[in-house]
């Protein structure tokens, strides 16, 4: 079917119910960027769309509180982008991620939550949340829970989320000051992109030396935005000079990473980009932290 | 035969009579007639007029699953019964012939025995709301006998002999997928190559590429109470899609009304395409006796119109130590899709230019256009020359290497000037117009050529920089092609003001604009005056098809007649109200005085109410012909156009070496164009050819996998580019003349793409010095280039 | 030929809701099902086809009005999330006989082709310039990046903003269509 109806609730009580009654008929709408293109695709299949733009009132926020930074699932990537918190060089892979996130008019719908909830390789926001060890936060008429990021997704569009759970938050650890972040992707043209690529990185640096590093691809291996691990563990605890850069990417991350090919790029490119664009980025971070 | 010379007089007359004299209003900036409506959102693009019509219904196209396959039943039976469904309709329901061929009939409207590509449409539901349509596609069912795919055009025939290869045929009734093969035979090739000093040869490859213009087709047809049909639709060539539609209706033409609004781009895509949509709203419309739309999704626009031609060209050059040019060998294969749609044309303009624009003594060019399962290929801004000049132009730039000279200097030995012979045998004369070195001078003079080109070749580190030149030459309309023919009626209206009518469509650029600047310049009534109707195949003159850059140089041509004839007889009705010669009546709208005494003066409305009092008719239909083109099949000899317009492109870029992205940072295009009649309009389309041809160049590629299917329908992975892509874009324009052109104008529309992905090429060459040899340049294909470099 | 005709009533059964927005000034109430999208509604019921499809898909930017303050592309929004809320079209932003700064100044400098980009191109102007009444070079490009433009009048786009970015400045938001140059 291509008609559906809309479910507007009144509040999440009210939403979360609802999604209770319909199960899996039903499925919850953000912007909508992710999911009325797979709709008018004919990839997904839904009788009722449970509209979450009224919870907008409570779930869209970017607060630093109690150590903590939490994002409202319902926040715009434009709203998180001129939030006051972004412009703290700490967030600063966040700030790129949301500048180079499609177009102005898509910014100003797709939502944290919805980038999150997509479960596709294509999430710049989710990518860079991995970096921070991000948590989200679901809740249904049964209560909540938290998952971190990383144990988030099972495979392509599959995330532990079940259908009458919804995204409400996604929050991590407030980072200290000697921290910061980069996001990159490239694509073939300089106007807005894809990314055949894209690459967050994060760390933490005592003078030169790598207190904490994170870094997350848009994949690895499976069909989901993931974590480099053994390329982090590389890099903690050394100096974040061109040579550990060097052995991280040439020798570390080709063993753990593999790469699709696909119309777009052939998996040798796409291995070969992620090493340029990871290295820039370590680069990157390691200038922003000491303030260049 | 007394009205044929009086046609080609007029304006010969009229270019000698204007050829000093400073224009008043050809050549200079004026606001399009229809920008106004435009900027306000006001003007009514096809689909826009669906909300008047209340009983309106919805045409969905049901396409094929498979690129290939025999279509063995169909069964719509349940779609039929679902509610809100109106009609499913198949190749059996047609009334008239199941064709919407542009040239040839090989083109079923609805596919009933076999089906060629994943465009071709099976079945059309006719609903009340297209989302039913969608839901009632599902339960149709087409029993389909797959046949083996061919996305290759080599595993069609072979490169180097050109002789077909077996296959399961796509066109079995036509008993080859060979569609045509074009020659040029000229000298002894075989004696040039022997004495060659230098021979350089290669092979290059051009993509598939979407016109992607921004308004999708679309169709509404509106039956009428006389059993006649009308359709609003977006098309270039309303009379080909009005004889498309009488076919499949089985009507007579006058019973069918094509009606074109605003368009919302073409660059050549929208030629027969509208053929397509307008049937199947007019099936639609006939059969259920409602007004009908059919729409494209941009996903249905991608993978259901024309495209660029993708070509495969082997080309071997052979030269003199000097540089002169000996000897030009090529194969070229073009991959032609599913139907032949422009394949007869393309090809031959391929073949024609398939040299670039220099004195070459021997040549041998074969070039052939087979079938694939592919989108089918047709017309597109260049029509076949851009993928023989991206061949010529790196084929020039390695022979300059090999010989060790300057890209510039080897070209300037080269080119084509007046008294030189093309290669088919054609003497250029001061009369065709040929500014083809002064173009290469200025581009050279304003990029800092020399100079920039010895600068970036020193430049290390990880971002290089490169320029480079490319030329081209284009013969202007459509030449052997067809009938070579426009036409224009011009209305002064009581109040003054003046219409034109003309069946050249206006689909953007603003070309049929050039029409009312020359009829302004020859009335002497400022451009604000006129209006240009939208074409009506019940209203305006058939003018041929808006195709081949034809507007100015041909509508242009019939416009000078029809304002040529109304000025004189306006001129006589003035004399007698001033008093003085009609040779001495200047027109200057809203005045009109005599030369000789400027305070004799009356009024342009009174000139007009006068004349029509008098019985001096106020309209006048304009007619011109192009003079004979000539073209032997076997040879490639004769003279295939009437004239030629010249150009020389320089591209400066940079490009990262560690991603491998090409970012180009300026663009010089010299033109000459002969006489610039619309300026901005020849700026913009200069600006927007260059862009368009930058995302041939780095970015665009129509990408079918091995069953066919298109990976990349829609625009967030088939990339055009945007803003931030756009280089600096500087235009230079050399006037050289073309005497039996209108005012001394030569065609610009499809030249503007042409030579700029090759130059952008040779760049990127300068910068990495590597061979390119393939469009588009994405990073990937620099990275490939880099690496292999490094191995040798 | 067999003319074929259905009962209207039957096959829709989908419910109707009713929204209530302001579209360009003017309070409307229409009733929309809940799977129609805003741009069919604006274009459709409203008859503001200034509002233009060009892929449906969030991806060229023809389709943008300015939503409460935001740009938002209206083939990617259910009509039913305008209840409530304050719509801008091209239709409404100057009003009746006037030009926008940026309408003017797009004519000033020769931006015209085929025109379909054009609205979205307007709205996505007039939200920058909203926001920013001296945007840079750079800052005009980013946020135009989304508004394609196959005819390729881009570089006229950017003087464009800048010389609707002076007129606005000067106090100039509005001018006669009579002082359009011709
Ligand atoms: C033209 C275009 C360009 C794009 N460019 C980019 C880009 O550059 N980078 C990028 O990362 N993405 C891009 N996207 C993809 C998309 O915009 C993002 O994934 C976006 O963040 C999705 O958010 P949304 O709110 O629109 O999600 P929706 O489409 O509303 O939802 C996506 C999925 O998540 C579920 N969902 C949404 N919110 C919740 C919630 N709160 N709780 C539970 N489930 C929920 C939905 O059911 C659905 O399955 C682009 C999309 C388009 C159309
Ligand atoms: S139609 Fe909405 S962005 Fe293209
Ligand atoms: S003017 Fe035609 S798409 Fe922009």
């Amino acid at each position: 079917m291509f008609r559906f109806d809309v479910y507007i609730p009144r509040d999440l009580r009210d939403a979360l119910e609802a999604l209770r009654i319909y199960g899996e008929e039903m499925l919850p709408i953000g912007g909508g960027t992710d999911l009325l293109v797979l709709y008018r695709q004919g990839l997904v299949k839904f009788k009722t769309l449970l509209d979450l733009w009224p919870l907008r009132s409570n779930l869209s926020y970017v607060k630093l509180e109690g150590g903590l930074v939490r994002l409202g699932a319902l926040t715009t990537v434009e709203e998180l982008e001129s939030s006051e918190l972004l412009k703290d060089k700490r967030f600063a892979g966040l700030k790129d991620a949301c500048r180079t996130f499609a177009t102005t008019f898509i910014r100003s719908l797709a939502t944290v939550g919805g980038n999150v909830g997509v479960a596709h390789p294509l999430s710049d926001i989710a990518i860079t949340l991995l970096t921070y060890d991000a948590s989200v936060r679901l809740r249904s008429l049964d209560g909540e829970r938290v998952i971190p990021l990383k144990n988030f997704y099972l495979d392509k569009r599959k995330t532990v989320k079940k259908p009458e759970e919804l995204i409400t938050e996604v929050f991590f650890s407030e980072p200290p000051n000697n921290a910061s972040s980069v996001f990159a992707k490239l694509d073939r043209r300089v106007g807005h992109g894809m990314g055949y690529v894209a690459v967050g990185v994060y760390a933490e640096l005592d003078n030169r030396l790598v207190k904490e590093v994170r870094i997350a691809f848009d994949s690895i291996g499976r069909p989901f935005p993931e974590r480099a691990l053994r390329t982090e563990d590389s890099l903690r605890g050394k100096e974040l000079s061109e040579d550990n850069i060097n052995r991280a990417i040439y020798e570390v991350l080709p063993k753990e990473m593999s790469r699709i090919n696909d119309y777009r790029a052939s998996a040798e490119y796409r291995i070969y980009l992620s090493q340029v664009l990871l290295k820039r980025a370590l680069l990157e971070v390691g200038r922003r932290i000491g303030g260049e | 035969m007394s009205s044929v010379s009086e046609y080609y007089k007029i304006v010969e007359e009229v270019f000698e009579k204007y050829k000093d004299k400073e224009f008043l209003f050809v050549g200079r900036h004026s606001q399009r007639w229809d920008s106004v409506e435009k900027i306000k959102g006001k003007a009514l693009y096809t689909a826009d007029f669906a909300r008047l019509y209340s009983k309106l219904v919805y045409v969905h196209s049901v396409r094929t699953k498979y690129a290939h396959a025999l279509v063995k039943s169909i069964d719509t039976s349940e779609a039929s019964k679902y509610p809100g469904v109106l009609k499913v309709i198949t190749a059996k329901d047609i009334p008239g012939i199941n064709d919407v061929g542009y040239v040839i009939p090989d083109q079923p409207l609805i596919a009933d025995r076999k089906v060629r590509y994943v465009g071709d449409i099976v079945a059309l539901v006719v609903a009340e709301d297209p989302l039913v349509a969608r839901e009632a596609e599902e339960l149709i069912s087409v029993e389909y006998e797959p046949l083996p795919v061919i996305t290759n055009p080599l595993d069609v025939v072979d490169l180097m002999t050109l002789k077909e290869k077996p296959h399961v045929l796509i066109h079995d009734e036509r008993g080859s997928d060979i569609l045509v093969h074009y020659k040029i035979r000229r000298g002894d090739i075989q004696k040039a190559m022997r004495e060659a000093d230098v021979k350089v040869e290669g092979v290059y490859k051009t993509p598939f590429q979407e016109h992607a213009y921004m308004e999708p087709e679309a169709s509404i047809a509106i039956p009428e109470p006389d059993g006649s049909i009308t359709v609003i639709t977006s098309t270039q060539c309303p009379f080909d899609v009005r004889r498309a539609v009488a076919k499949v209706l089985g009507l007579t033409l006058n019973k069918v009304r094509i009606v074109v609004p605003a368009v919302g781009g073409g660059f050549g895509g929208k030629e027969d395409v509208a053929n397509e949509t307008a049937a199947k709203a007019a099936l639609a419309a006939v059969l259920t006796d409602r007004p009908a739309l059919a729409v494209h999704t941009r996903e249905e626009s991608i993978i259901g119109h024309s495209k660029r031609h993708p070509a495969i060209a082997w080309y071997r050059h052979a030269a003199k130590r000097d540089g002169t040019l000996l000897a030009v060998e090529a194969n070229v294969v073009m991959d032609g899709g599913a139907y032949a749609s422009l394949g007869p044309f393309v090809p031959w303009r391929a073949t024609v230019h398939a040299t670039g624009p220099y004195k070459v003594q021997s040549a041998r060019v074969d070039v052939v256009r087979v079938y694939t399962n592919n989108v089918y290929a047709g017309a597109f801004r260049g029509f076949g020359n851009p993928q023989v000049i991206f061949a010529v132009e790196r084929q020039i730039d390695l022979l300059a290497e090999e010989l060790g000279m300057d890209p510039v200097e080897l070209r300037l030995k080269n080119i084509l000037r007046v008294g030189d012979e093309t290669v088919h045998g054609q003497k250029l004369t001061e009369e065709h117009g040929v500014g083809l070195e002064e173009a290469v001078m200025k581009a050279v003079e304003a990029s800092r050529w020399f100079e920039l080109r010895r600068e970036y070749a020193e430049i290390k580190g990880p971002v290089r920089k490169g320029i480079g030149i490319a030329l081209f030459y284009h013969g202007n309309s459509i030449g052997v092609e067809g009938a070579d023919y426009s036409s224009v009626t011009l209305i002064i209206n009581r109040d003054g003001s003046i219409s034109i009518r003309t069946g050249l469509t206006e689909f953007g650029q603003g070309a049929v604009w050039g029409l009312a600047l020359i009829a302004a310049e020859i009335l002497g009534v400022p451009p604000s005056y006129f209006k240009i109707e939208n074409t009506d195949t019940s209203a305006t003159p058939d003018a041929g098809p808006t195709v081949a850059s034809r507007t100015t140089v041909m509508g242009g041509a019939a416009t000078v007649v029809a304002a040529y004839k109304l000025r004189r007889r306006l001129n006589e009705v003035a004399s007698h109200i001033l008093g003085c010669d009609p040779d001495e009546v200047v027109i200057r709208a809203p005045e009109v005085y005599c030369s000789s005494d400027p305070s004799r003066k009356t009024k342009w409305v009174d000139v007009i109410e006068q004349s029509f009092w008098l019985g001096v008719p106020l309209q006048e239909f304009g007619y011109y012909r192009a003079p004979r083109a000539s073209w032997d099949e076997e040879t490639g000899q004769g003279a295939p156009y009437i004239t030629y317009t010249f150009g020389a492109i320089v591209a400066d870029v940079e490009v990262d070496i560690e991603t491998g992205l090409v970012k180009v940072n300026k663009i010089y295009t010299a033109y000459d164009i002969g006489k610039v009649i619309n300026r901005i309009g020849a700026e913009l389309n200069a600006e927007g050819g260059a862009i368009q041809a930058l995302g041939y160049a780095l970015m665009e590629e129509l990408i079918h996998d091995k069953d066919g299917r298109v990976s990349n329908p829609n625009l967030s992975t088939y990339y055009i580019p945007t803003i931030k892509d756009t280089p600096e874009i500087i235009p230079i324009w050399v006037e050289a003349k073309y005497r039996k052109g209108p005012l001394g104008a030569k065609g610009f529309g499809e030249p503007s793409f042409n030579a700029v992905a090759a130059a952008i090429a040779n760049a990127v060459a300068h910068a990495l010095r590597v061979n390119v040899t393939e469009l588009p340049i994405t990073p990937e294909r620099v990275y490939m280039m880099l690496k292999s470099k490094q191995r040798y | 030929m067999s003319k074929v005709g259905v009962s209207h009533a039957s096959w829709d059964t989908y419910r109707d809701i009713e929204i209530s927005f302001k579209v360009n000034g003017k309070e409307v109430k229409v009733k929309v099902k809940p799977y129609e999208r805003l741009i069919d509604v604006l274009r459709n019921k409203l008859g503001l086809v200034s509002v233009k499809g060009g892929c449906g898909r969030g991806e060229c930017g023809a389709c943008v009005v300015i939503m409460n303050g935001k740009l938002i592309p209206t083939c990617l929004t259910l009509a039913v999330r305008a209840d409530g809320s304050e719509v801008l079209t091209l239709e409404g932003i100057a009003p009746e006989g006037k030009l926008h700064a940026i309408q003017k100044a797009l004519l000033d400098t020769y931006a015209m082709q085929c025109g379909f980009c054009f609205p979205g191109v307007i709205m996505t102007s007039k939200y920058l310039l909203d926001k920013n009444p001296n945007p840079s070079e750079d800052e005009i490009k980013e946020v135009l990046d989304g508004n394609l433009c196959r005819c390729g009048s881009y570089l006229r786009f950017v003087k464009a903003v800048k010389l609707a970015s002076k007129y606005i400045n000067e106090g100039k938001i509005f001018f006669d269509e009579s002082e359009v140059m011709r």
